[in-house]
């Protein structure tokens, strides 16, 4: 029986370790493929000239620090800009998807599959041909050219997302235990916060994240909304982008990536920190 | 706390979007009357009327050095002379024409584009459609100051009449380049283009129409191959152009089977062979800017052995405008901003900043001025402004560029 079982154990053992070296492999060329583009990126953002089949850039040139720097878009503006508004953006969107969820998830509404169906629209019609239109509503409202105008239509970008996501966490969660609570005398307010809303929190991160990150790369909806006076910092890379100028692509590149991480970082810490110190 | 976070923040939206709504929704009926006046006014009034205020000037963004030129050396200039905060806004021409076409059909008096970079086919259909201003050249001094005013291009844009709607900018010329240290010879025409090709197997192409720089460089082989004087007064009718350009296409044939991938397809765009040449995949480029090469030298980005040519018979060259919005804010502002950038001064500083050939007639120059001219370094690898100038050919009129692109991939691509 022992023996048995330790060849059993053993056997376990051995089809992990081999598990984990395949998985460690995949592992392996995932980062690999992840990291080696992100590295020649990194390489092109100071190179000059770097033709075939050279393993080196040939030259080097500061000139793309100095333009992100000290050009004529400074960069502390449009990284300010671009950060607000996809920080509103995720706030709201994440707020709005939430209370749909709410309501089609635990409060059953009527028409919810009509709701649920409704919130999913942006994601058939394409960006562009959205942009154009809702670009003469904006300007009859007054909003054209106006950051608020900017957040409305990035936020219709990435509420499908929002309240797909919202919506899974949400039946997910359900609402037995925040009753659960309010049978225990808590306010329905306090049941909500106190109970739901920690529950909800992977999905309330993973939202917001979502939006923000739509919002960071929105292009065309921007440029359109925004009428160019909104800068933010797609608006400004993508011009370098289209024109071809591969170490200034490269330079904005790796600092719209960087900033987003950073903001990624610090907005997962805020929360972790807000959670402790409610609990 | 949670909750009253959540209050307080919601309170802060809803105050954003209360306060938005206020502040766009009126318009001033007082600036349409200006606007009407304006074309009465006195250089001087319109002067003291642009005073102070801002002017936003919409044109392509893809080039790091025009957008420091025009936030730096220009703003600072129109900061100093004139009190006025200028602007740039980078965004793709299409994407402004969109834009003021939405603007027109929400029925905006007031928008955001004061005045745009423009030339050819955008300008036609810009004026066609009513997107612009008017005619306002005549109002400027610099007009009748530094520029050529019976010169056709003054008068024209791709053959298409002016009118006064739109002013010079800057100058561009189609130039070959190619790197000496790895091919020496410089084709001076379309047959010695062919044997260089021949030579050269599969390491030429041009970009695909319609691309702005490929369709240009086709425009210049029609003008080698067939004249450029008939294509001026030509009606941009199909069958009558496909007659005309027969040789040229003839040409293009037979240039394929020696071309980059046998000319089966062609580099998507300019960018797309720059980076080619650049990576050593073709051994020519082409640039609709006559100083690509010194500007890719000073960056870093061609090796200082690049060499600059034209053909012998001359390439296309175009003249690049200014033009005012319909809906501009501040008209008489955007005038202002126009007038000081046919200046000698401004036009200078582009010539030695952006090495851009200027618009200002020679003949009309101070010697001083001329002096300061002839003396801008423009670095390696280029013609100069003479030669270029020597070797300048009119555009086609606009109509029928996109006549001969659509020619051009039925008659040519993969054939």
């Amino acid at each position: 029986m022992r023996d048995r079982l330790s060849a059993y154990q053993m056997k376990r053992r051995a089809g992990n370790r081999a598990g984990s070296r395949t998985m460690r492999i995949v592992l392996a060329l995932t980062v690999f493929v992840i990291l080696l583009p992100v590295i020649v990126t990194m390489i092109w953002t100071v190179t000059g000239r770097w033709p075939w089949p050279s393993m080196l850039p040939q030259s080097y040139t500061m000139r793309t620090l100095q333009e992100l720097f000290s050009g004529s878009s400074p960069l502390y503006e449009i990284l300010w800009g671009s950060v607000i508004i996809a920080t509103v953006v995720a706030i709201l969107g994440t707020l709005i998807a939430l209370m749909t969820a709410r309501a089609t998830e635990i409060y059953r509404i009527r028409g919810r599959r009509l709701v649920s169906w409704a919130a999913m629209l942006p994601l058939i019609v394409p960006g562009t041909v959205f942009a154009m239109g809702i670009q003469v509503i904006l300007i009859r409202m007054g909003l054209g050219d106006t950051v608020t105008g900017v957040i409305l239509v990035h936020l219709v970008a990435a509420l499908p997302y929002c309240v797909f996501i919202m919506t899974d966490i949400t039946a997910a969660v359900g609402n037995s235990l925040e009753e659960q609570a309010q049978l225990l005398g808590a306010g329905p307010g306090r049941a909500f916060f106190d109970v739901s809303v920690p529950q909800l929190m992977p999905g309330i991160l993973s939202s917001a994240s979502m939006a923000y990150i739509i919002s960071y790369s929105q292009y065309f909806t921007t440029l359109l909304a925004g009428g160019g006076k909104v800068k933010t910092l797609a608006l400004v890379m993508v011009p370098y982008i289209q024109s071809g100028d591969r170490a200034l692509s490269s330079v904005y590149a790796v600092t719209f990536v960087g900033s987003a991480l950073l903001v990624f970082f610090i907005f997962e810490a805020l929360i972790h920190r807000i959670m402790r110190t409610e609990s | 706390m949670m909750k009253k976070k959540f209050i307080a923040l919601l309170m802060a939206v809803l105050m954003v979007f209360a306060l938005a709504a206020c502040g766009g929704g009126q318009k001033d009926a007082e600036e349409n009357t200006e606007a009407a006046s304006l074309s009465e006014m006195s250089w001087d009034e319109i002067v003291e009327q642009a005073k102070g205020t801002k002017v936003s000037f919409y044109g392509w963004g893809g080039d790091e050095n025009r957008n420091n030129w025009l936030n730096g050396t220009v703003a600072d200039y129109m900061k100093e002379n004139y009190d006025i905060d200028f602007e740039y806004v980078g965004m793709d021409i299409n994407d402004i024409l969109s834009k003021l076409t939405s603007e027109k059909e929400a029925g905006e008096e007031s928008g955001s584009i004061d005045m745009i970079w423009i030339n050819g086919e955008n300008f036609y259909t810009a004026k066609e459609n009513g997107l612009l201003y008017g005619s306002f050249t005549d109002q400027l001094p610099n007009t009748e100051k530094y520029i050529d005013t019976e010169d056709p291009e003054t008068l024209n844009d791709f053959c298409k009449p002016i009118e006064g709607f739109e002013a010079p900018y800057a100058k561009a010329q189609m130039v070959m380049y190619n790197d000496s240290a790895v091919t020496p010879e410089t084709p001076k025409s379309a047959d010695e283009l062919m044997e260089y090709a021949k030579a050269n197997k599969g390491k030429v192409t041009y970009p695909a129409l319609p691309d702005f720089t490929g369709s240009a460089f086709v425009r210049n082989i029609i003008y080698e191959k067939c004249g450029w004087e008939q294509f001026q007064d030509m009606e941009a009718d199909k069958e009558t152009v496909k007659k005309a350009i027969e040789p040229a296409l003839e040409y293009l044939r037979e240039l394929n089977p020696y071309l980059w991938n046998e000319g089966k397809t062609f580099p998507a765009d300019s960018t797309a062979l720059d980076k080619m040449f650049q990576d050593g995949e073709v051994v020519m480029n082409m640039s609709y800017g006559p100083f690509t090469v010194a500007s890719g030298i000073a960056d870093g980005t061609l090796p200082e052995t690049c060499q600059t040519f034209v053909f012998d018979k001359g390439t296309i060259g175009n003249t690049n405008y200014m033009a005012i919005a319909f809906d501009a804010p501040n008209k008489a502002g955007a005038m202002v901003a126009i007038n000081a950038i046919i200046s000698a001064d401004l036009q200078l500083t582009q010539y030695s900043e952006l090495r851009d050939l200027p618009v200002v007639d020679q003949a009309k120059l101070s010697d001083e001025e001329k002096a300061a001219f002839d003396k801008v370094d423009l670095g390696k690898g280029v013609l100069t402004q003479a030669e270029l100038l020597e070797h300048r050919l009119p555009e086609m009129p606009a109509d029928l560029v996109p006549v001969i692109e659509e020619i051009w991939e039925e008659e040519v691509v993969g054939k």
